[in-house]
């Protein structure tokens, strides 16, 4: 029999719903301007909370994409934490009440674990799914984290950022050149004409598994500010060298963190989740490192590393499984050290 | 009332976060002013410390708020508004649960929020000497009677 699954993601700035059968996506919808649009103009409400205009369209939306009824669905799956507590609220609320109101289950999910869950979504028919033990390292604007992964919801930090994430240091690396937020993705297009050799830049010296980013952002800031004093051109004119090293010392910070902790526990499996898993740098180097290592490399796609419902709903198809429902009466969490992972 | 340090090494902060926890008893609101890099979330974390607080102290600038507890259970909020393009976004988090709440806000760029600052705040301005990594550092009660 078929399992039919509602995911609600809303723990930051975008709203989202997915439908599942099984594992399989049948819809994944995040909102945005056309949601409104589709579903006949935005939702009035008291109070200007964009989630609480976004959800009822993103929901509605993603029943009609999947071609399913609200009666076939057998669970709905919600973001409790981590996140900001305004937007998750609206999300637990919605799923609370929906899980109420149709009769059927109501799931919690963390959203750091959906991050790593989504990559035994299967909608690709040649789809590689990780075995367990596996790693996998989280990396976005808001998280910098390696998570050894023994089952599904069996997950240990090794390490994580003590100061900035590697996203938010790609964003203000950029913001210092001028280039245009969240600059992330810009800096990955420049970069890819420039020589990554070109300047060098410090690594931190953290130790275990942590990272830390902060000392780079401003060594970035310094060293610009000094080149600017005897050439104001100085970043016009080396724009994608600099894009390819600042580049390349963030993908390096990230590797050698990652090749330690694979070599310290001799784990083959590798992954990456996570926003920043689309730079083209990182997704190159975890190639060639697995390669040198001889890792089984599992990069997610786009859709299901940015902030998605997708991964909320299959991390609610496992618990769904295992019959792990959540009560009425939980509250969401802000922090994600509220809450053991 | 303004109290100004100079801060030539990082383990000068601590005599700053050490004002920073007294002048708590003043406003539970404090807007950290200063350019990128020149150490707001380093003071912060300071500060953290000297509250007491048992949480990692990391950059908001993705998440906008984090939420951190001291060891006597109390709440401290540090913001980032730095990724704010419109005051609309502060109002969509429920800004003013926080603010108006008794539980301390540390913010970092406050600019982008200004006319959401309550009438009594503590000001902090980290301003780094051209050509040096000399910090001053300006603490002033703002709206203090």
């Amino acid at each position: 029999m078929n399992t039919f699954i509602l995911g609600i993601e809303s723990s930051c700035d975008d709203t989202s719903a997915a439908i599942l059968c099984n594992t399989r996506v049948l819809a994944n919808i995040i909102a945005n301007q056309d949601v409104h649009k589709k579903y006949g103009g935005v939702v009035p409400e008291l109070a200007s909370r964009a989630h609480q205009q976004n959800i009822i369209p993103v929901v509605d939306i993603a029943l009609k994409e999947a071609k399913i009824n609200k009666n076939q669905l057998h669970a709905v799956a919600y973001t409790r934490g981590p996140g900001l507590l305004g937007s998750l609220l609206v999300g637990s609320s919605f799923a609370k009440a929906f899980a109420l109101a149709s009769g059927i289950k109501l799931i919690e999910v963390d959203h750091m674990e959906a991050h790593i869950l989504a990559h035994f979504l299967t909608d690709d028919k040649d789809k590689n799914i990780p075995e367990f033990p596996f790693l996998c390292l989280t990396v976005s604007g808001g998280h910098t984290q390696i998570v050894k992964v023994d089952a599904h919801f069996e997950m240990e930090i090794l390490g994580k950022t003590i100061d900035d994430a590697a996203g938010e240091t790609f964003d203000k690396a950029a913001k210092i050149m001028g280039l245009p937020y969240p600059g992330g993705p810009v800096l990955d297009q420049l970069a890819k004409d420039g020589n990554p050799e070109a300047f060098h830049f410090p690594e931190p010296k953290m130790s275990n598994f942590d990272y830390s980013f902060s000392g780079l952002k401003t060594s970035i800031l310094y060293f610009l500010r000094d080149h600017l004093k005897t050439d104001k051109d100085f970043i016009e004119k080396n724009k994608a060298d600099l894009c390819a090293s600042i580049q390349k010392t963030i993908v390096s910070i990230l590797m050698k963190k990652l090749v330690l902790a694979a070599q310290s526990t001799g784990i083959k499996h590798i992954a990456i989740a996570g926003g920043v898993s689309a730079n083209s740098g990182l997704r190159a180097a975890m190639l060639s490192a697995g390669e040198k290592h001889s890792w089984h490399v599992y990069i997610p796609k786009l859709d299901y590393s940015t902030d998605n419902a997708a991964m909320i709903a299959i991390a609610g198809y496992f618990k769904y499984m295992k019959n792990e429902i959540a009560s009425q009466k939980l509250t969401p969490y802000t922090r994600q050290s509220n809450k053991t992972l | 009332m303004k109290i100004v340090f100079e801060v030539a090494r990082l383990d000068q902060l601590d005599k700053v976060a050490k004002t920073l926890a007294a002048v708590a008893a003043e406003a539970n609101v404090f807007a950290f002013y200063g350019p990128m890099g020149a150490g707001k979330t380093t003071l912060i974390k300071q500060f953290c410390r000297r509250l007491d607080v048992t949480d990692e102290v990391n950059s908001p600038t993705f998440s906008i708020v984090n939420e951190y507890l001291t060891t006597k259970d109390e709440s401290v909020y540090h913001f980032d508004f730095y990724r704010i393009n419109k005051l609309e976004e502060a109002y969509d988090i429920g800004y003013e649960n926080y603010f108006y709440s008794q539980w301390l806000c540390l913010i970092e760029w406050p600019e982008k929020i200004e006319q959401l600052l309550p009438e009594k705040y503590v000001k902090v301005q980290i301003t780094v000497e051209p050509d040096s990594e000399i910090r001053t550092i300006d603490i002033e009660v703002i709206g203090a009677n």
